[in-house]
C-alpha cells in the first residue's frame, strides 16, 4: 500500500516510498536523487515507529525532493481509521508538508511546516439520529535548528517539529470538535427549562444580597 | 483562473447553484457574493437565483414581520418564488433573500377549518418554545383537505457569530394529521443540527432525526397539549442524545484513532531512532 499524491506520481504511475519501484512500471520514471532516496529511507523507518507509538496502527509515508534553492521539501503523509466500535466510523488524514533551507553542516537549517489533519466521526443511533462531525485545522510553523553531517539530523528535527505539531492540533481538534461545536447546539436549545432557570437564578441572587446585607450589618 | 473559462455557461450557472445550495446557515450572502466574483457576471447568477428559494426554505430562514419572528418554508410559500404567508400574522410577505427582509407586507388567506386546531397548538406551543429555546422563529400552519386536518409546525433558532468564527442552527419540523371530527393524529418530526466552525479550517456538525408517533387529539386544547408534550420529549430526547455521543466520542473514538502522548507518556526519543537505521543498512550491506 502507497499513499497515492501528487509529489510520488510520474504520469498515470505512483512510486512507492518504501520500494522506490513504480507502479504500474514505468521506465526511466520520476525518481528522486541518491540523497533524497536515502533521507525517504530514513525518514519512512522513523515516522513508521513514531506512527505506532501515537496511532497504534495506520499506516504513513514520506517523499522527499530537492528544490531548485538548493534545499529541499517533503511531504509526510498519515492515515489511521477508527475500529467500528459502539457503531461510530471514525478517521484521522494528516498531511506535512516541510520546506527545508539549508546552509551547510554545522550551521542552521531552516524549516517551515505547514500542517493539516482531517477528522471525520460518523454515527447512527436511536437517539441522536444521524450523525456527521468533520472538517480539518491547519497550522504552520517556521524554526531554525542546527544540522550535522549526518542527513538523520533532518529527520529528528523534521520529527520534532511534526510531533509538537500534531500533538498540539489534536489538543485544538479536541476542544474546537468536541467542545465548541457541543456549546453552540446547547445555546440554541436550552437542556434546562428556562422558566424554573429565570426562578432558580432569581432566588440564588435573592439569598446572595440577603448574606451580603446581613454582613453589613453585622459589622456594625 | 484559466479553468473557469473553459466551461460552459450552463457548467457555471450548475457550480454556482451547487455551492449556494451547499451555504452552511448564516453563510448565504457570504457565499453568494464569493459565487458573484467567481462567476463575474450577474446575468449567470440570476440564472442561479432559483436556488436561493431551495436554500431559504430549507433553512427556516427567519424573518421579522410586522415585530413577530416568521419563517421563510415551503408550507408556507404562496408562489414557489419570494412571496411568504405567516399563519402567525396572517399576513403574506415578499421574502428579500440578500437583505433577509420582508417587504410588501398584505392581508393573507386563513384556512378557517383548520383554524381552531391551529391556533390551539400555536398557543401551546408558545409557551414550549420560551421554555426551551433563548430565542426562536415558528411557524404553525394549518388547513382543512376534505376531512383531514394537517398541521405544519416549523421551529428555527440559530447563533451567528462570524467575528469568532462560527454559525450554528436548530430546525425542527412536525406534521398533525387528523380526521377533522377529531380521534388519533399521526405526528411526523425532523428535527437537524448544523454548527460551522472556522478559525483556520473548517469543522462542521450535521445532525439529523426523524421520529413517530400517534397522539390523541379530542379537541383542539386537549390535542395540542398532546402534541406540545411529544414535540417536546422528543427534542429533548435527540438533543440529549447527541451530547451522549460527544461524551462518547471525546472519552473513547477519538483517543482511539490517535492518543495524546505515547504509552511511555514521554515523546518519542528521535536521535534514538537513528540506531534502527546503521541495523538496517548493515542489514541490507550484508545481504
Amino acid at each position: 500500500y502507497q499513499r497515492r499524491v501528487r509529489d510520488n506520481r510520474d504520469g498515470d504511475s505512483y512510486r512507492s516510498p518504501w520500494s522506490n519501484e513504480f507502479f504500474p512500471p514505468i521506465e526511466d520514471g520520476n525518481a528522486p536523487s541518491d540523497r533524497m532516496r536515502k533521507l525517504e529511507e530514513q525518514a519512512n523507518d522513523a515516522f513508521d515507529v513514531y506512527r505506532e507509538q501515537y496511532f497504534d496502527g495506520g499506516i504513513s509515508s514520506c517523499y522527499f525532493w530537492e528544490e531548485d534553492h538548493g534545499g529541499f521539501s517533503g511531504a509526510i503523509l498519515i492515515k489511521k481509521t477508527g475500529d467500528l466500535k459502539n457503531k461510530f466510523r471514525s478517521s484521522w488524514d494528516s498531511i506535512h508538508v516541510i520546506e527545508v533551507h539549508e546552509k551547510g553542516a554545522g550551521r542552521n537549517a531552516h524549516y517551515k511546516l505547514i500542517s493539516t489533519v482531517m477528522l471525520w466521526l460518523q454515527n447512527t443511533r436511536s437517539g441522536s439520529g444521524q450523525m456527521d462531525l468533520g472538517g480539518s485545522l491547519s497550522r504552520q510553523v517556521e524554526k531554525d535548528l542546527p544540522v550535522t553531517n549526518d542527513m538523520f539530523s533532518h529527520i529528528v528535527n523534521i520529527g520534532g517539529m511534526v510531533e509538537k505539531m500534531e500533538n498540539n492540533i489534536r489538543g485544538v481538534l479536541e476542544t474546537v470538535y468536541f467542545g465548541r461545536t457541543l456549546t453552540v447546539l446547547n445555546d440554541v436549545r436550552s437542556l434546562v427549562d428556562l422558566e424554573s432557570k429565570k426562578q432558580h437564578d432569581k432566588l440564588s441572587q435573592g439569598i446572595a444580597n440577603a448574606i451580603k446585607n446581613k454582613d453589613r450589618t453585622s459589622t456594625n | 483562473m484559466s479553468g473557469l473559462m473553459d466551461i460552459s455557461n450552463d457548467e457555471k450557472v450548475r457550480i454556482a447553484r451547487d455551492f449556494i445550495r451547499a451555504a452552511p446557515a448564516g453563510e448565504f450572502r457570504e457565499v453568494v457574493n464569493d459565487v458573484r466574483v467567481l462567476l463575474g457576471d450577474d446575468a449567470l447568477l440570476t440564472t442561479a437565483s432559483d436556488v436561493f428559494y431551495e436554500h431559504a426554505t430549507d433553512q427556516f430562514c427567519r424573518v421579522d414581520v410586522e415585530g413577530s419572528p416568521a419563517l421563510v418554508t415551503k408550507e408556507g410559500s404562496v408562489d414557489g418564488s419570494k412571496v411568504f404567508y405567516d399563519p402567525g400574522t396572517g399576513k403574506n410577505f415578499t421574502y428579500k433573500y440578500l437583505t433577509g427582509e420582508a417587504t410588501n407586507i398584505e392581508p393573507g388567506v386563513r384556512d378557517n377549518g383548520a383554524e381552531s386546531w391551529r391556533k390551539a397548538l400555536e398557543d401551546a406551543l408558545a409557551v414550549y418554545l420560551k421554555d426551551n429555546f433563548p430565542a426562536f422563529g415558528s411557524a404553525v400552519y394549518g388547513k382543512l383537505d376534505g376531512d383531514t386536518v394537517s398541521l405544519t409546525v416549523a421551529i428555527e433558532n440559530h447563533k451567528y457569530n462570524p467575528d469568532n468564527f462560527y454559525c450554528g442552527k436548530w430546525q425542527s419540523k412536525w406534521t398533525v394529521e387528523f380526521p377533522t371530527s377529531g380521534g388519533f393524529a399521526k405526528v411526523v418530526g425532523e428535527m437537524k443540527v448544523q454548527v460551522h466552525y472556522f478559525e483556520d479550517g473548517n469543522v462542521q456538525l450535521h445532525t439529523k432525526k426523524t421520529t413517530e408517533e400517534s397522539v390523541q387529539v379530542s379537541n383542539p386544547e386537549e390535542g395540542a397539549k398532546n402534541v406540545v408534550e411529544f414535540i417536546g420529549r422528543s427534542e429533548k430526547e435527540y438533543q440529549l442524545g447527541i451530547n451522549e455521543n460527544y461524551r462518547e466520542m471525546s472519552a473513547t473514538t477519538f483517543k482511539s484513532l490517535r492518543r495524546a502522548l505515547p504509552i511511555t507518556k514521554n515523546l518519542v526519543d528521535w536521535h534514538k531512532l537513528h540506531s534502527l537505521n546503521i541495523g538496517r543498512d548493515l542489514m541490507n550491506r550484508t545481504t
